[in-house]
């Protein structure tokens, strides 16, 4: 099993990070090309990749692009590296070792929208990467690829880098428009929608795209959409970068074409799980999403394609930010409800009541349950508040939030039913990396 | 807004059709039939944001052919419904065509069962010491929707800070707050003044203030209002009464021209002798005079009713001698006998808190003893006769100016003289009209304003007659507006200058079609309630300025504190043989009086004001009486009956049966028709709380607006414009604040406003500080005409233009220039 680096390049080329080597290698080259197009050719070719978004929802981009009304004279791409959903860590790796990849295309995404202006948004915590994103963006100008007249094609965009305060509700696309614009990182209303007038950034249409997402732009458009589409199945193009954590032997990202197994990412690339434990449990798109219950490393599930279909079809769960957090039989996997809702508790932006209150809500429980001193109900009752919760938020995370304890009790009933009763000494796992302690 | 030219679409609302104005939000739509969606976070007068989630409803639409557009049926003939796959916030909806709503059903019902169980998990449910227990929307929503019982382990509940001052009028009480964010929206979209946030994220968000001082706004108590909880609370009221023991009284404010209808919340009350007591005042819905705001002032500034200084009992001077008490018979005896042998040279200066009936039983006494002269207080701002002429024609609702529509403020400090409406002018500005701003410095309202144009001291009204000529595109605006509104004060102009102004006004609107229209005219920004009623009622000031320069041998001061106002009061004053004073304190006229006949605030007596926009509203007595003090009329009618003028009237309404009946403005505006209401959107009150807050609904009457002559057909002429400008090295500019030290507002008991009021200074520009050697901070000497020099702090912070120093009036016990002069100010 080997990784395929359309994206993580500097696997391959050392150095891909400077400006001369990216270029030495073809960089911008992908720029010049769309610059040579009609945007509208552009966005058709993206379309037809079949290219999905890899913040999480899986969006088509080149759909995503088209709903940009042309006629309007201002419009703004904006970049998403908020990257604050637990277990991903796949974004920083490319602004950090192929920064001008996602310049390019990011730049090729505001060419086909003919927007005036990229800002790329970043977590509260990526300092430094914004400082050296910036010295990249400076070299890009010099080499004529960002600012007035780009490549000497008339066209004309400045970048932008912003760094958040640090809250993982500015990932969702409203509320990071809102901190974008200095105000409270809260979720919109929608409609009006990012890409419509009045909905996106100072109202502006907006197209919001995750940083892998755009990473991806400038080799489809120098190879082509069939050639992307040779890679994976048709619904799920491409590679993708999985982000695995937990209890395996080498955590870290492995991009690889999309339709690998769970098996032969978990098993090949990430050498196994930890100490050569069995597997009980995966999460395959972090906190946020469903949990899958794995009976061991034999169980027939880890044989699962990583791709959206697959995952939804076979697992219940979903692919998501392709976040996998690893968790083996030692595991008490109340305690990993209770450590992701205080996750979820921590970063509820609070507007909403459901999320608001029932985040507090399950994390207080789950303290008792944890603590030995709940009663067998108390497990009812969060299963019965998450449920409460979900489809009736402002935005994503109350169900997010809803997520971890649904499917934690569902699959996992004994894990919750050892604490009732008996006081006991939280469980805490074998390993330090697992869950991100 | 909603015009006879919106589309209607149609809606099914619970297997009903109906027919409504596209465009109209889903909440509203379906309460104006009667359906009611819960809500907490909307309110009809902000932007929805979707943030309590207890509107949840089942949306859907009605299939239509793409082609054909005919409507699809399923097998039995109905329409085929697409119902959205989750439910839906009512709130941030509008109705379309084919839009069907079921308000409950299993899913909507558990939604908003579920809805609220989270918001009481924390909440701390100490309704039996909450202010807002009994009128709260939170508790009469979770009888309706709630669940019986709380399934949140006690032990779990949050707990937080639940008496946070956010400034010196208003409390927050972080555990009742349901974060609905109505008062963070009110102010930041209504108000304008941007000083409340939300503080961190998660259970944690709280309300917070970024001003200093805080919740530094003279809106803050609205939000007590809108509130849905008792989580904010005024210092005034908190913890004074329960809402079940408090009757509810049609009052209004006294204040300023605006006529804000109010409510009174009264019950009897240790605190005032067992007699009934104003406990709190609250806007009462007028949605063309304040809609459901009011600024602080009038929620308040209702402490003076139950002042230490107010007059208690009539005196009457002996000879020579000290003020004794007497009965009301001997005093009404003395002051006729004064007025009987005075041979026609009586006169009378009624203030700007005499109602309609006051001034009309005024100026029948003096009629009754041969005298016309009849003074406005305070001789400031002319032009009320241009406003009976070209005034805002009637039906004019500044909520209806938007795209298209045009206002202009000229020579006012409109936040500080007339609050709502700068609030209703700023919402109009958000609506889309282009609202230009003309001053000699800079005001508040500029912030709000697309033009802002500068003019030299004293020249308003020769610089609005060049309009065209200095901003011609201005101009432009103005003249091709549909609709325009002119808001003319007479800050910086002496009488003469303030008649040019309005003159200049008038003839603006008259030249560019903008008269006989409702949404178009003139208003003055007059000091106090009544300024309109003294005109029709035949008082002005004009006639005051006559009166101070050939004073009569007996002078009636009609609730006017003319000492208090005017540096050059003491002095005419004592040229007057007799002064016979009508008051409620006792003020330094008083003391001089040979009669002084002590009476009634708004608050302990019924009457009626004509507002600025010439609406006649009626008030109600609310609060039990003070000592001997009658209303103002009834004292006047008693002396007239002393004269052999005819019987005195019994009552009130009496007195306007009388006004209808002798002054044709006033045709229309019984009692009875001032008292009457009809449907206003949107429905607040009520039963329901649906909004919060009871006393909203408005059960006291919504008033009669007088007709301008240009209403009723009238042909307009234009006028001259003479200008008129005091010339001078520095000119000293008396401008208005509206926390001052008048006695109408601060009268002793007013303690809780104190803070709130600034300490007397004067600002002057940095060039003219330089000039003098003047540092921000001095204290410094300013005198201006013939007034005494007062000592003031200097203020150099760039709102003076060069060459003119603005004083505030009222700041202090000793009076400041009433009206523009050349002056000097030194540092001491
Ligand atoms: C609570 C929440 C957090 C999110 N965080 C991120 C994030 O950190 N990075 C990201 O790219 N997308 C995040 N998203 C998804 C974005 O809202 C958005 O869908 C995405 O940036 C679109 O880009 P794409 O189409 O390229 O995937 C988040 C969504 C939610 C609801
Ligand atoms: S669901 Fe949670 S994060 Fe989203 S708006 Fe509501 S409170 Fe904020
Ligand atoms: S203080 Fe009242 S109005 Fe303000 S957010 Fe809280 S509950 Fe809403
Ligand atoms: S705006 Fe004027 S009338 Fe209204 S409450 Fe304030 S002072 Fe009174
Ligand atoms: S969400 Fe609609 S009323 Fe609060």
């Amino acid at each position: 099993m080997k990784t395929m680096n359309i994206i993580y390049r500097e696997k391959d080329i050392p150095n891909i990070r400077e400006y001369d080597v990216y270029v030495a290698n073809g960089g911008y080259d992908a720029l010049k090309k769309a610059l040579g197009q009609k945007p509208t050719e552009v966005i058709d070719t993206v379309k037809a990749s079949n290219l999905r978004g890899r913040g999480g929802a899986g969006f088509p981009t080149g759909v995503k692009w088209s709903f940009i009304p042309q006629s309007e004279p201002i419009k703004y791409v904006v970049v998403n590296c908020d990257e604050s959903e637990t277990g991903t860590f796949k974004d920083r790796q490319i602004i950090e070792n192929n920064p001008h990849q996602l310049i390019e295309g990011a730049l090729i995404a505001a060419y086909a929208i003919q927007a005036t202006a990229v800002y790329i948004y970043l977590r509260g915590e990526f300092w430094d990467q914004a400082f050296d994103l910036d010295a990249r963006i400076e070299e890009a100008r010099k080499g004529g690829m960002v600012g007035k007249n780009i490549a000497g094609s008339g066209y004309n965009c400045e970048v932008y880098t912003h760094v958040g305060a640090g809250a993982y509700i500015c990932g969702e696309e409203s509320a990071l428009l809102e901190s974008l614009e200095g105000k409270l990182g809260q979720p919109r209303v929608r409609p009006p929608f990012p890409a419509n007038k009045g909905g996106g950034l100072y109202g502006e249409p907006t197209v919001i795209n995750n940083v892998e997402t755009l990473a991806n732009v400038p080799w489809i458009i120098t190879n082509g959409p069939d050639a992307f589409k040779k890679i994976g199945t048709e619904q799920s193009a491409g590679t993708k970068i999985f982000c695995v954590s937990g209890n395996v032997e080498k955590p870290a990202n492995y991009e690889v074409p999309m339709g690998t197994t769970i098996r032969e990412l978990l098993f090949d690339l990430a050498g196994g799980i930890s100490g050569g434990r069995q597997i009980k449990a995966l999460l395959p798109s972090g906190g946020s999403g469903p949990i899958i219950r794995i009976n061991g490393n034999d169980d027939p599930i880890l044989d699962t394609p990583c791709t959206y279909e697959d995952i939804a079809a076979k697992t219940g769960s979903i692919l998501g930010s392709a976040s996998f957090i690893v968790i083996d039989e030692t595991v008490d996997i109340t305690w990993v409800a209770s450590k992701v809702t205080k996750f979820f508790k921590h970063e509820s932006c609070g507007k909403c009541t459901p999320c608001r209150e029932g985040t507090y809500w399950l994390d207080k429980t789950l303290d008792r349950i944890m603590r030995g001193e709940a009663k067998e109900s108390d497990v009812d009752l969060i299963a019965n508040v998450a449920r409460n919760m979900q489809g009736v938020t402002l935005c994503a995370l109350g169900d997010f939030a809803a997520n971890p304890i649904i499917h934690t009790i569902k699959n996992f009933p004994e894990d919750f039913k050892s604490h009732i009763g008996a006081a006991k000494t939280p469980a805490a796992p074998k390993t330090a990396a697992a869950a991100g302690d | 807004m909603v015009t006879a030219m919106t589309k209607l679409v149609k809606v099914i609302i619970d297997d009903r059709e109906y027919d409504f104005p596209a465009g109209m939000n889903l909440v509203d739509a379906a309460k104006q039939v009667d359906v009611t969606i819960p809500v907490f976070c909307y309110h009809p007068k902000m932007k929805p944001v979707g943030m309590c989630r207890m509107c949840l409803v089942e949306v859907g639409n009605i299939q239509k052919d793409r082609a054909t557009g005919e409507v699809l049926l399923d097998d039995s003939g109905n329409p085929q419904i697409r119902w959205m796959p989750k439910l839906q916030t009512a709130c941030t909806m509008n109705v379309s065509d084919g839009l069907v709503l079921r308000s409950t059903s299993k899913a909507v019902d558990e939604a908003r069962r579920n809805v609220v169980e989270f918001l009481l998990t924390s909440h701390p449910l100490d309704c039996p010491i909450c202010d807002k227990g009994g009128e709260c929307p939170l508790q009469n929503q979770t009888m309706e929707y709630g669940p019986g019982e709380s399934r949140m382990n006690f032990e779990d509940k949050k707990h937080l800070d639940k008496h946070v001052p956010l400034g010196d009028l208003i409390f927050l009480d972080e555990e009742r707050c349901i974060q609905c964010g109505r008062c963070v929206r009110f102010q930041a979209e209504v108000a304008g003044d941007d000083v409340l946030a939300f503080h961190e994220r998660g259970r944690d968000l709280q309300i917070i203030t970024v001003s200093d001082p805080g919740f530094d706004t003279y809106f803050s108590g609205n939000t007590t209002d809108i509130c849905p909880v008792g989580a904010l609370t005024t210092t005034d009221f908190r913890f004074g009464a329960r809402p079940w023991e408090m009757n509810s009284v049609p009052t209004l404010c006294n204040h300023c021209p605006v006529g804000c209808n109010t409510s009174a919340s009264t019950r009897l009350d240790r605190d005032f002798g067992g007699k009934t007591m104003i406990k709190r005042i609250m806007a009462r819905q007028n949605e063309q005079v304040n809609e459901i705001w009011m600024c602080d002032k009038g929620r308040f500034g209702h402490h003076f009713t139950r002042s230490e200084d107010r007059l208690l009992q009539p005196m009457v001077r002996a000879a020579g001698g000290s003020l004794s008490r007497e009965t009301w018979a001997d005093a009404v005896a003395a002051a006729a006998k004064l007025l009987g042998d005075a041979n026609g040279s009586v006169a009378v200066i009624a203030g700007p808190s005499a109602t309609n009936e006051d001034l009309f039983t005024l100026k029948q006494l003096a009629a009754g003893v041969g005298s016309t002269r009849l003074g406005a207080w305070p001789p400031t701002h002319a032009g009320a006769d241009l406003v009976a002429k070209v005034g805002v024609g009637k039906g004019t609702n500044l909520s209806n100016l938007g795209k298209g529509d045009a206002v202009l403020v000229i020579a006012t400090d409109l936040e500080e003289e007339a609050p709502i409406w700068r609030l209703r002018v700023k919402t109009a500005h958000d609506r889309g009209a282009y609202v230009v701003v003309a001053n000699a410095r800079k005001t508040r309202m500029d912030d709000f304003a697309d033009a802002v144009t500068m003019y030299q001291t004293g020249h308003a009204a020769t610089a609005f007659a060049d309009l065209r000529k200095q901003h011609p595109e201005v101009a432009e605006r103005l003249i091709n507006a549909n609709n325009l509104v002119v808001f003319a004060g007479a800050e910086g102009l002496t009488l003469d200058g303030s008649r040019a102004l309005m003159q200049a006004c008038a003839n603006f609107l008259i030249e560019t079609n903008h008269v006989g229209r409702a949404n178009n005219g003139l208003v003055g920004v007059f000091p106090g309630a009544n300024a309109m009623g003294q005109h029709y009622l035949g008082f002005s000031p004009e006639a005051t300025r006559d009166i101070i320069a050939n004073p009569p041998k007996v002078l009636i001061l009609a609730q006017a504190d003319v000492v208090a106002d005017d540096p050059a009061a003491a002095a005419w004053l004592s040229k007057v043989e007799t002064v016979i004073s009508l008051s409620l304190f006792d003020d330094e006229a008083t003391r001089q009086a040979k009669v002084v006949l002590p009476v009634q605030s708004f608050a302990e007596r019924d009457g009626s004001y004509t507002n600025g926009e010439r609406r006649v509203q009626r008030f109600y007595t609310a609060q039990g009486p003070i000592g001997e003090a009658i209303p103002a009329w009834q004292a006047v009618a008693r002396i007239a009956e002393k004269l052999g003028q005819g019987k005195a009237r019994l009552s009130a309404a009496q007195v306007m049966n009388d006004i209808v009946a002798a002054i044709p403005a006033f045709a229309g505006c019984k009692y009875s028709d001032l008292a009457k209401v009809e449907a206003q959107f949107p429905q607040v009150g009520g039963d329901d709380l649906y909004y919060g807050g009871t006393s909203y609904k408005n059960t006291g009457g919504l008033g009669v607006q007088i007709a301008s002559a240009a209403d009723n057909g009238e042909a307009v002429a234009l006028g001259d414009v003479k200008a008129d400008a005091v010339k001078g090295d520095l000119i000293v500019v008396p401008t208005v604040r509206l926390y001052n030290r008048e006695r109408v507002f601060q009268a002793s008991e007013a303690q809780l406003m104190a803070a709130r009021v600034a300490a007397p200074y004067v600002e002057i520009n940095a060039e003219d500080a330089a000039r003098l050697a003047i540092h921000d901070g001095d204290m410094v000497q300013v005198s201006a005409g013939a007034a005494q020099p007062v000592k003031v702090r200097a203020h150099v912070n760039g709102a003076a233009p060069k060459g003119t120093v603005l004083l505030p009036r009222n700041l202090q016990q000793t009076a400041t220039a009433l009206t523009i002069a050349a002056g000097t100010v030194t540092k001491v």
